[in-house]
This record gives C-alpha cells, sequence and structure tokens, in this order.
C-alpha cells in the first residue's frame, strides 16, 4: 500500500494517540502505532490493552489497502525534525518493509504484521447504552474532577471518575477519601440509570483530546468497557470493576456555619502561608472569628510559622478547623468564580466549598474537604 | 580545626538520686531495680558493684550476689527531674550541647580555650553542677565524642581528665578493647579470640582486615581505636521510634491475655504519638519465647495515629509471629518512621462521633494521666494481675511499666536511632 500524508498533520495525530502507549509494555506489539488503510482513509491504533486510542485521517493520494504496525517511537522521532512537507509512505506487506521519502530523503523502518496487534474490545450488543453528550461538558466534567481522584492500588474504585447518568442529570464524582468532588450537569440526561468508573489515564487521555472537539460525543458502553467516539478520534476503555462507595451519604447535609470568601485572596494566603507549614502533614490552621479568617501554619522542626488575616463574611459560631494546605489550594484553583463559600460545622467534620456565584444554571459543583485532627 | 567536646555523666545516677532523698542510703550498697526475679538491675552503687553486680544482670542474680544489698524500685519521675535540672545548668553555660541519655551529656566548646582553658571551664561547670544538684558527675575532656567518653570511663568515679590531641593515642593504647562504646559482648569475644584485647593492639589490625571481619562497623571501630570520631555534637535530634515492650513474671502462651497487654501498650503509645503530633508509617512487633529466640515482625502501613488502624494491625502481626507453641518470655511494640504531623482523617472511614471520641479521652488523659480511659481489655488485665500479686501494694502491672520505663530510658542510646 501507499499514501502521501503531510507531514505536521499526522505528527499531530501521532502524538495525541502516543500518549496512551506505556512505558512498560507487556506486549513488544504494543509499542507500535497501527497503521491501517481503507477507501482513503489512513486509521492509526494505540493501546496499552486497557485504553486504546484510534485516530484517522482523510487522505486524497492513496494507492490500495492493508495494514501494518511501525514502531512509535523512531516514527514520531523523525517526524518531530520535519518542517510541512508530503511524505510519500511506501508500504510491503510482504517485507514489512516502510519506505518514508520525502522531496530530499528516503528512511526505511521494518513494520510488523499489523494482524498480531491486540483486537480493539466491542462493546457488548445485549447490554450497549449510548449516548449523545457535549464534548464542552465530558471536558468539564473529567477537568474539573480529574485531580481529586486516588491512586490507591488497594482500592481501584477510587482510582477513577464515577460517571453517573440519569434521566435527571449527569454526575461526575471523584474522591480520594479526603477530598471529593461531585459535578453534576443537568443539562445531559440519559433514557436510563447507568453509571461506570472511567480509569484515570483514559479520562487524562479525553481531557487531551477533547478540547479540539466541537461536535457531540458519541458514548456507548456495557459493564466491562466504553468507547468515546469523536470527529476523528476514537477511544475504547477498560472500566474499574467493582463499586463506588456511597458518596452521597457522606456529605455532610447540616452545615449551620457559612463563611463567603474571595477565592483569589484566601488562594493566595494559603499559598503563602503553607510554605511554613509542616512540610510532611502540610497542616494550615483557619480560625474563624467575627468576619475574620486567621490562616496559619508552623513547623516546630524549623521554628518557623506564618500567619495572615483576611476578611470574609462568617455567618457561625467562632471556630478553629485544621486542612492539608495542598488539598485545599488545588480545590481552589479548580474553582472558578471570584468568591467561594465554606460550609462547615465542626473541625471534625468535612468542610464544603462551592462557588459563591453560579456561571451555568445547568452547572452543580461541589467540594469536600475532610479535615485533619488537631487538638481544640 | 582541633575540637574541644566534653563528655559528662552522672555517677550511678539513680543511686545518687535516691541518696538525695534518703540519706541513709549513703555508704550502703543499693541496687535500682524491680522487685521481681524478672527484673533487671537498672542501676547500682559502687559498693554494690564491689559485689559483681552490674547494670542489665538480673536481679535474681543480683539478689544472690549482694544479699545485704538496699533494693529501691526507682521513680522515674524525679530522675527526670534531676536529670533537666542538671541539662538546665549545662544549657546555660554551654555553647553547644547534646543530651545523649538521662545522664550523659555531650558538649562542644571547641575555641574556648582562648578564653578560659577549656579544663579549667569544664572543672567550673562540673563544680556548679555538684554544689547546685548535690549529684556526682565525671567528665572526660577530649578531641571527639568517643575519646571523651573513654575518658570519663577512666575519670570515674567523681572526677575529671583531659586528653589533649597529641596524647590521644597514648592514652587509648593500654585500654581494654571493652572501653570502645560499640563493641558488645559479641565484638568482644570475637576480638579476644583473635587475640587483640587491647586498643593498641587493636589499632595495627589493618583497617581493611576490619572491615572483612565486621564489615562497616568493623571500619568505624578501628577509626574510633585510632581516636577518630567525626560526629558532631547534635543540639537536637529528632526520635526516629517509640515502643514498648514487657518481660513477663512468669512465662505466658496465653493469647487473649497477650493481645489485651499489645492492645492496652498500642493504646498508650498511640496516645503519646497524639500528644506529640506524631504519626508513624511502620508497626513492628517483637515476641521472644522462653528459650530465648526473639522474633520481630513488620509492616508498613499508610501514615497514622490512630488506635482502630494500629491495633488490629498489632493483633494480626502476633497472630503471624506467633507460631510455635511455645511460652512467651516478652512481648514488644513499636512505632517506627515517625513523621511531625496529625491525622488527615478519612471521608469514608473517619466518623466525626469517633474523632471527637478520641479528642476527649486525649484531653482526659492529658488532664489525669495516661492511664485514665483506657479499653476494657487493658482493665481486665489488670484486675488479673492485682489478684496475682497482692502482697504488693502496687499493682504489678505499674511496678512493671516503671520497670520498662526504667529499662527504656537507660536504652535509649541504643533504641533511638539518630
Amino acid at each position: 500500500m501507499k499514501f502521501v500524508v503531510s507531514s505536521m498533520e499526522l505528527l499531530s495525530h501521532l502524538q495525541a494517540v502516543s500518549r496512551v502507549i506505556s512505558n512498560k509494555n507487556t506486549l513488544p506489539i504494543l509499542d507500535n502505532f497501527l497503521f491501517s488503510l481503507e477507501d482513503g482513509v489512513l486509521e492509526i491504533t494505540a493501546s496499552d490493552l486497557e485504553s486504546t486510542l484510534i485516530t484517522t485521517l482523510d487522505l486524497e493520494n492513496t494507492d490500495g489497502s492493508g495494514e501494518i504496525a511501525i514502531p512509535a517511537r523512531i516514527l514520531t522521532d523523525t517526524l518531530k525534525e520535519f518542517s510541512e512537507l508530503p511524505l510519500t509512505f511506501e508500504i510491503d506487506t510482504n517485507s514489512m518493509m516502510v519506505v518514508i521519502q520525502s522531496e530530499s530523503g528516503k528512511f526505511t523502518i521494518m513494520g510488523q504484521n499489523g494482524s498480531e496487534f491486540p483486537q480493539v474490545p466491542q462493546i457488548k450488543d445485549d447490554q450497549r447504552q449510548e449516548l449523545e453528550i457535549d464534548g464542552e461538558v465530558l471536558l468539564s466534567g473529567i477537568a474539573k474532577t480529574i485531580f481529586a481522584t486516588a491512586d490507591d492500588e488497594l482500592r481501584p474504585v477510587m482510582n477513577g471518575v464515577f460517571i453517573e447518568l440519569s434521566s435527571d442529570d449527569t454526575t461526575f464524582v471523584a474522591s480520594d477519601a479526603h477530598k471529593l468532588v461531585r459535578y453534576k450537569r443537568t443539562d445531559v440526561t440519559s433514557e436510563s440509570e447507568a453509571a461506570f468508573i472511567l480509569p484515570k489515564k483514559p479520562a487524562s487521555l479525553l481531557k487531551n483530546i477533547l478540547p479540539k472537539e466541537e461536535n457531540m460525543v458519541k458514548l456507548e458502553f456495557d459493564d466491562r468497557n466504553a468507547a468515546f467516539t469523536l470527529t476523528h478520534y476514537k477511544m475504547v476503555c477498560r472500566l474499574v470493576e467493582g463499586n463506588y462507595p456511597s458518596y452521597n451519604s457522606v456529605i455532610p447535609t447540616d452545615n449551620p456555619f457559612k463563611m463567603t470568601i474571595d477565592r483569589v485572596e484566601f488562594y493566595n494566603a494559603l499559598r503563602r502561608v503553607s510554605v511554613f507549614s509542616n512540610q510532611a502533614s502540610n497542616l494550615v490552621k483557619l480560625a474563624l472569628t467575627g468576619n475574620q479568617l486567621t490562616v496559619s501554619a508552623q513547623d516546630i522542626d524549623f521554628s518557623i510559622s506564618g500567619t495572615e488575616r483576611l476578611n470574609c463574611q462568617y455567618e457561625g459560631d467562632d471556630m478553629e478547623i485544621g486542612f492539608k494546605s495542598t488539598f485545599l489550594i488545588e480545590i481552589l484553583a479548580n474553582l472558578t468564580t471570584s468568591d467561594v463559600v465554606v460550609e462547615m460545622s465542626d473541625p471534625t467534620r468535612a468542610g464544603i466549598l462551592l462557588p459563591a456565584t453560579s456561571e451555568d444554571e445547568n452547572e452543580d459543583i461541589l467540594m469536600l474537604l475532610m479535615p485533619m485532627m488537631i487538638n481544640a | 580545626m582541633e575540637r574541644s567536646i566534653v563528655h559528662m555523666d552522672l555517677d550511678t545516677f539513680f543511686v545518687s538520686v535516691e541518696r538525695l532523698q534518703n540519706s541513709k542510703l549513703t555508704g550502703r550498697p543499693v541496687i535500682i531495680g524491680g522487685a521481681s526475679d524478672r527484673g533487671v538491675v537498672a542501676s547500682c552503687s559502687y559498693e554494690a558493684r564491689r559485689f559483681g553486680v552490674h547494670s542489665a544482670m538480673p536481679m535474681k542474680m543480683a539478689r544472690a550476689l549482694c544479699s545485704e544489698a538496699v533494693i529501691v524500685r526507682g521513680d522515674m519521675d524525679s530522675y527526670s527531674r534531676y536529670s533537666k535540672l542538671v541539662t538546665e545548668i549545662i544549657a546555660e553555660k554551654a555553647p553547644v550541647y547534646e543530651k545523649a541519655s538521662i545522664d550523659e551529656h555531650y558538649l562542644d566548646i571547641s575555641g574556648m580555650d582562648r578564653f578560659f582553658g577549656c579544663m579549667q571551664w569544664t572543672g567550673e561547670l562540673r563544680e556548679r553542677i555538684i554544689r547546685e544538684t548535690g549529684l556526682p558527675i565525671s567528665f572526660g575532656l577530649s578531641v571527639n565524642k568517643t575519646v571523651s567518653k573513654i575518658a570519663t570511663g577512666e575519670a570515674k568515679p567523681n572526677g575529671g581528665i583531659e586528653v589533649p590531641h597529641p596524647t590521644v593515642p597514648g592514652f587509648l593504647s593500654p585500654l581494654s578493647i571493652r572501653k570502645i562504646p560499640m563493641i558488645g559482648n559479641k565484638t568482644y569475644h570475637l576480638l579476644r579470640s583473635m587475640g587483640i584485647s587491647s586498643i593498641g593492639t587493636l589499632r595495627m589490625i589493618p583497617a581493611e582486615m576490619m572491615e572483612g571481619l565486621l564489615g562497616k562497623n568493623g571500619t568505624v571501630i578501628w577509626k574510633k581505636a585510632n581516636g577518630i570520631d567525626p560526629t558532631p555534637v547534635m543540639q537536637y535530634s529528632e526520635r526516629k521510634s517509640i515502643g514498648a515492650e514487657r518481660t513477663f513474671d512468669r512465662d505466658t502462651m496465653d493469647v487473649n491475655g497477650l493481645k489485651d497487654l499489645l492492645v492496652s501498650m498500642v493504646e498508650k503509645l498511640t496516645f503519646q504519638l497524639r500528644k506529640e503530633e506524631k504519626l508513624t508509617s511502620c508497626i513492628t512487633v517483637k515476641i521472644r519465647y522462653s528459650n530465648f529466640d526473639t522474633h520481630t515482625l513488620q509492616q508498613r502501613i499508610g501514615y497514622t495515629s490512630f488506635d482502630h488502624v494500629l491495633i488490629p494491625a498489632a493483633k494480626e502481626l502476633f497472630d503471624r509471629i506467633y507460631q510455635r507453641r511455645m511460652l512467651i518470655r516478652l512481648i514488644g511494640v513499636r512505632f517506627s518512621g515517625l513523621i511531625r504531623g496529625v491525622q488527615q482523617l478519612n471521608l469514608f472511614e473517619d466518623t466525626s462521633e469517633m474523632v471527637r471520641l478520641y479528642l476527649t479521652m486525649d484531653t482526659l488523659r492529658k488532664r489525669f494521666g495516661s492511664g485514665a480511659v483506657r479499653r476494657a481489655s487493658g482493665i481486665q488485665l489488670r484486675e488479673l494481675e492485682e489478684k496475682a500479686s497482692h502482697e504488693d501494694k502496687e499493682s504489678e502491672e505499674d511496678a512493671a511499666a516503671r520497670r520498662q520505663q526504667v529499662d527504656n530510658l537507660k536504652n535509649r542510646r541504643w533504641g533511638y536511632w539518630r
């Protein structure tokens, strides 16, 4: 088979799908891209067995059809060094020889038999659920929650984003048992109730390819796999098996104390004060009296301490609560409104952070952070 | 630059404190240690040493050797108080000091010779400590910690000597290799069997051969024998682990009782962790069978200071380590991998009620002592032991705990790595 392709266009597609290739593959074939050409459409596949990314390019100048696995590293490394110019790929599927010709050069690579590449898992027809979702909504659902996912080998269900579909709304949830994010969209609904856990890696792959997407994304899934079909990309991934913990029951509902504060000011103060916190625990204490918030941290080992006072609107009893500064900073960085509301009840219960104003009426975002145990 | 390091050691510290409180003890052989046969000697007076008694010897043997000795149970609180007094005096005068154990201090007074002369300054400090606390203290002044410590040993009782730099080899050479702090029983016997008895001989052994013989430690020992020890005097060193262990009066294989004891030990230690705002990441359980076979097993865990995480972990380790149907002589638990910090609460596991229970119990313990509230399993244990030793006013457990405390404190310099 033979085709002509623009070097830059090919590179951008290859770089997008190459993110899926793992550094520690068990199967050597997975270090390759699978190229298959049919009816003028070039399909490139990369996989790590758990997730598979497929991209398509419509080409004008093609000849023949077939498939071949081409080493990923050598191909991307070569293409990076080209400026925009047409490249001719000539592939002999019998000898597995790949010849790339540019205006002034010729490069040969040995490919491998494309049939050795693992099959893309199919969504089972009898359990298939289908849904069309706006690319932008899917992107913000993943982008807002992915930071809260865990890296816990003992509890794999926590290592992904839990996506729950119902006839009223769609909810994205992520938690590492210390912090939790719940992102709800009322403008995306499904006919039947369904839920699945999207692992962290495919979620971050999606986060990378979604910004370019303008159309609706087709989502299909069964009990084992999910497939996301975009205009030029398709991602198929294995889902995390198991039940997601019942997150709704741990979100405290009765939070009488409310603090409204400028998000950026709060964020910056925390960044400064946390420098003085103990580097192992990152404990910062928030003390609330009247309409004043005092953020303080200390590291006894080095005899350093930092305190900053901030104005806020506070309704509630005076209280002191401790948080891990890195978590609190992360949460504030993932909110976008100018003011945030922090709802609390006592120093042993979770604090809830909400945007003070809603930017989109279809959006409902809740971030929760468990405190650290400080002696009152 | 040549350094001037002082090592100060309180002579028979525990005995000296007891004598301050009870002058009748002066001039008589005194042994500090638990009353039961299984306890060990924590400290003994020079009068008792004449009979062959030495510290870490079983009480039973000590009593047999010296029947007229006065046996004192020991009061850790007053020892700590006096130790603090001494430390305060040293802290006031010395530029850099390190408290190596309850009765030992290292001082770095390099450069002091330009003003007073190190020997005069140290002598005056020693006199001041004796005057203000009434405790006899000895010191060694030399170029590094090892030589100073060995010198203190030579200065005792109640004296002080200086070993200036040029005389270090001459001072060390005739001494027994036992005097080097790192050489314990095993190493001593090994070296003795090779015909090495004095430090002078040890110095003539090639360093490479020592390494081949004893590994890395061999090199360190060889360096020490040559009066080389670059370790600095450190004002403060973070503790890396805490632990408790307990030797039984009678060997036991009552698994439930052992677990109850383990629980109460863990409970006490976790309270200590929380009080000091520390978290542990590694738990070790240790058992010693009646034939002195000692086994330890450890497990890494996520940073925590919670009873409900550590108690099941300790029990599980005990189940895994107690393999032989043999009586147990000693049981212990240790937390290591300590970091400073407080517990990050878990959304799914830590309920507010439970956290408040911990906080309330800790408040009670801070106010009324660490035994103010405890798990019921520990109380049962205490009652049983009270029954067992009714003639003793103080419950056996307290006595054992105190005995353990004495051992722990004495062992601090080995037990706590820096």
